[in-house]
C-alpha cells in the first residue's frame, strides 16, 4: 500500500485479430443480445394468456389431419407455441440479420475504412485475418444462439411453458446455423469484391429466398421438390423444436459454410486490395 | 554522419561500414524487375526497375498521382503487378508476405485507425502481431513523439494518428523501414525526430525507402534519390553529388551574338534561351569561368538566381542525361 497504483492502469491489451474482432463488436453484442432477451420476455408473458384462451382450444379440439392441412398454430403446447411465435421466423431471421451485418463488414469493412494497409504491413496472412475474424463471428453468433436459449428455458417454467432443453437446444443450434451459413455468404461476396453493399444486399436476398422456398414448400408440389435446396429448409424445415436434432441436415448446412469460408479465403488472397 | 552507401544496381553490394552490424545481410532488400501495374483509368507504374541497398536511405520522389504509393503498396503486397517481380530480401513479396513482413515496417499514405480503440490498444494489437515490443518500449517510442497513449483514437488529430502511424512502423526497428509520406500533418520539431531516427536506422545498417512530393524532405534524409512521372522512374540520382555541384541561373544583358562567341567551348555553362538583348544560361559548378568569358563584352546587366532544388535536381539530371 506504499507505492501509488498507476492510474486507471489496464494491462497491456495485447489482442490477435479474434480478440480485437470481438472487442470492437462488444456493443453491438450487448444491444443484440439485450433486444433478443427481450422480445424472448415478451413472447413468453403472453403465453398464459394465449394458452388459456378457449380460442386457441378450439383449434387443438380439430383432428390431426385437419390441424395439419390449413396449417393451424399450436397454442396449446409449450414447443408448439414457441415454434410459432419465435422459431418460424423470428429467432432465425434476427440472428442471421445480425450474423450477415457483421459479416459483410469483415473483409470489405477495413477496406472501405482505411485500416486493412496498417493490418496487413504485420506478419499475417490475409487468410489467417479472414480466419480469424470469422471465428470472432461464429463465437458471437453462437453466444447469441446462447442468450436465445438461456432466455426460453430458464425463463420459460415463470410463465408456465415448459420446453425441452434437448428441443430448444436443436432449433437453436438450427438457427444459429442458418445465421452462420448465410453471414459466410456474406463474407465470401465482401472478401472477394469489396464490397459491404453487395455482400449484405446478397446474402440477405438469398436468406429471404431460401426460407421462402421452404415455407412455400408444403403449398406447391413445385417448390416441394426443390425445397432440399433451402438452407432455411435443411437448418430449420423438420420442426426441430419437436423432432430434435438431425445431423444429416445439419451437416448439409456445415458443408455449405466450409465451402463458403474457403471461397471467402481464395477470394480475398487474389485480389488487388483498395487504398 | 551518413554512411557511404553501397551502389548495388548491376554488381553485387560492396561491403559497407556497419558501426554495429546489427542487420543481418544478403539480398538487397527492396528489387524491383520491369513491374508494371496499370489501372484501367489510368495512373500506376510501367516498367519499374529499381534496386536499394543496405544502410541506405532511399527517397522516392515525384508529384501527387505519379505512381509513389502504386509502388510502395506493390512492396507491401497489398496489390500485385501485372508484370515484373517484387523481391524484398530476395524473397517473393506475395508468396513468402509473411516472412517479409517480419522485418518490415509500414507506414502507409493514408490510412485510418480502429476507432473504438485508445493509440495504446492500437499499437498492442499490432505489437502482438509481430510479435514484439513489449509496452515499455512502445511507451519510449509515444514519449519521444510526444504521443498521448489513452485517449480514444477517434480524439486524435491528424498529426496524432499519423505518430500512432510512425510508432507502429519503427517500434520493432525492422531492417526495412517502408514510409509512404511520413511526415505530412507533423510538427516541424517532431519531423526532425523521425529524420534522425530515419538517419541512424540507415546508419546501423538498416534500409528505408520513403516517398515525397517535396525534394528538400528527400534531399534531407536520403542518400539517393528517385524521381517518378507519369508511372516511370526518369531519374535516380545521389544527393551528395548533385548538392556537391551548385547550379545557377545567369541572365546576360549583352549583344546575343558576341556573348555566345565569347562563350564558345565553355563546358558547364549551357544556354537555355535567348532573350531580348541577352541570354539565360544555366550554370553548374564554379562562376569564375563564366565572368571570365565575360570580361571582355560590354555587359549591361547581370543577374545570378540560385534555382529550386527541384530545379538543381531536373537539370542535374538533364545535364547528366545528355
Amino acid at each position: 500500500m506504499t507505492a501509488p497504483r498507476a492510474r486507471g492502469r489496464r494491462p497491456w491489451p495485447r489482442r490477435g485479430v479474434f480478440a480485437r474482432s470481438l472487442r470492437e463488436e462488444r456493443r453491438g453484442l450487448v444491444g443484440w443480445s439485450v433486444g433478443i432477451a427481450t422480445y424472448c420476455v415478451v413472447v413468453l408473458s403472453v403465453y398464459p394468456t394465449i394458452h388459456n384462451n378457449p380460442f386457441a382450444k378450439i383449434f387443438q379440439a380439430f383432428p390431426e389431419v385437419l390441424r395439419r392441412l390449413f396449417n393451424l398454430p399450436d397454442f396449446i403446447t409449450g414447443p408448439g407455441y414457441l415454434g410459432t411465435e419465435v422459431f418460424s421466423v423470428i429467432a432465425p431471421m434476427l440472428l442471421a440479420l445480425f450474423a450477415i451485418l457483421w459479416a459483410s463488414d469483415l473483409a470489405a469493412g477495413e477496406e472501405d475504412r482505411g485500416t486493412v494497409d496498417l493490418l496487413l504491413a504485420n506478419p499475417v496472412s490475409r487468410g489467417r485475418v479472414v480466419l480469424e475474424k470469422w471465428a470472432a463471428l461464429a463465437v458471437g453468433t453462437l453466444w447469441l444462439g446462447a442468450v436465445l436459449e438461456a432466455t426460453l428455458g430458464l425463463l420459460g417454467p415463470v410463465f408456465s411453458l415448459s420446453v425441452g432443453w434437448a428441443g430448444l437446444s436443436a432449433a437453436v443450434v438450427g438457427s444459429t446455423a442458418f445465421a452462420l451459413a448465410f453471414a459466410t455468404l456474406a463474407l465470401a461476396v465482401g472478401a472477394s469484391s469489396g464490397s459491404r453493399g453487395l455482400a449484405r444486399g446478397v446474402a440477405t436476398a438469398l436468406a429471404v429466398a431460401s426460407y421462402l422456398l421452404s415455407a412455400l414448400a408444403p403449398l406447391a408440389s413445385a417448390f416441394g421438390r426443390v425445397a432440399w435446396l433451402s438452407l432455411w429448409d435443411q437448418a430449420l424445415g423438420h420442426q426441430p423444436l419437436t423432432t430434435g436434432l438431425r445431423l444429416g441436415n445439419l451437416s448439409v448446412v456445415a458443408v455449405v459454410t466450409v465451402v463458403l469460408l474457403s471461397v471467402s479465403l481464395w477470394g480475398y488472397d487474389r485480389r488487388d486490395l483498395a487504398t | 554522419m551518413a554512411p557511404a552507401t553501397p551502389t548495388t544496381r548491376a554488381v553485387a553490394p560492396e561491403a559497407t561500414s556497419v558501426p554495429d552490424g546489427s542487420v543481418a545481410r544478403g539480398d538487397p532488400p527492396i528489387s524491383l524487375t520491369g513491374v508494371t501495374k496499370v489501372y484501367r483509368g489510368g495512373g500506376g507504374v510501367r516498367d519499374l526497375s529499381l534496386e536499394v541497398g543496405w544502410g541506405e536511405v532511399f527517397g522516392f520522389l515525384g508529384p501527387n498521382g505519379a505512381g509513389k504509393t502504386t509502388t510502395i503498396r506493390l512492396l507491401l503486397d497489398l496489390i500485385r503487378p501485372q508484370r515484373g517481380a517484387v523481391r524484398l530480401f530476395g524473397l517473393d513479396a506475395r508468396r513468402d508476405a509473411v516472412a517479409i513482413h517480419r522485418r518490415l515496417g509500414y507506414l502507409p499514405g493514408e490510412f485510418a485507425l480502429y476507432e473504438r480503440l485508445t493509440a495504446r490498444e492500437t499499437l498492442a494489437h499490432f505489437a502482438r502481431l509481430r510479435g514484439g515490443p513489449d509496452e515499455a518500449t512502445v511507451e519510449r517510442w509515444a514519449a519521444e513523439f510526444d504521443l498521448e497513449l489513452d485517449r480514444p483514437v477517434r480524439a486524435l488529430s491528424r498529426g496524432n494518428r499519423q505518430k500512432v502511424g510512425l510508432v507502429s512502423a519503427l517500434m520493432n526497428e525492422p531492417d526495412l523501414l517502408v514510409l509512404d509520406e511520413p511526415t505530412v500533418g507533423l510538427d516541424p520539431l517532431v519531423q526532425r525526430t523521425v529524420h534522425q531516427r530515419l538517419r541512424g536506422a540507415a546508419a546501423s545498417g538498416r534500409t528505408v525507402f520513403l516517398s515525397s512530393h517535396v525534394l528538400s524532405e528527400a534531399a534531407e534524409v536520403a542518400d539517393r534519390v528517385g524521381l517518378i512521372k507519369e508511372g516511370r522512374l526518369v531519374a535516380i540520382e545521389r544527393v551528395a553529388e548533385f548538392r556537391a555541384r551548385p547550379v545557377h541561373e545567369v541572365e546576360v544583358r549583352a549583344d546575343p551574338a558576341a556573348a555566345l562567341d565569347a562563350l564558345g567551348d565553355l563546358k558547364d555553362v549551357t544556354v537555355r534561351e535567348r532573350i531580348e538583348g541577352g541570354l539565360r544560361l544555366e550554370v553548374v559548378g564554379s562562376l569564375n569561368p563564366l565572368v571570365a568569358a565575360l570580361a571582355a563584352l560590354d555587359v549591361v546587366d547581370l543577374s545570378v538566381r540560385e534555382p529550386s532544388l527541384e530545379d538543381v535536381f531536373l537539370s542535374y539530371y538533364d545535364g547528366s542525361a545528355r
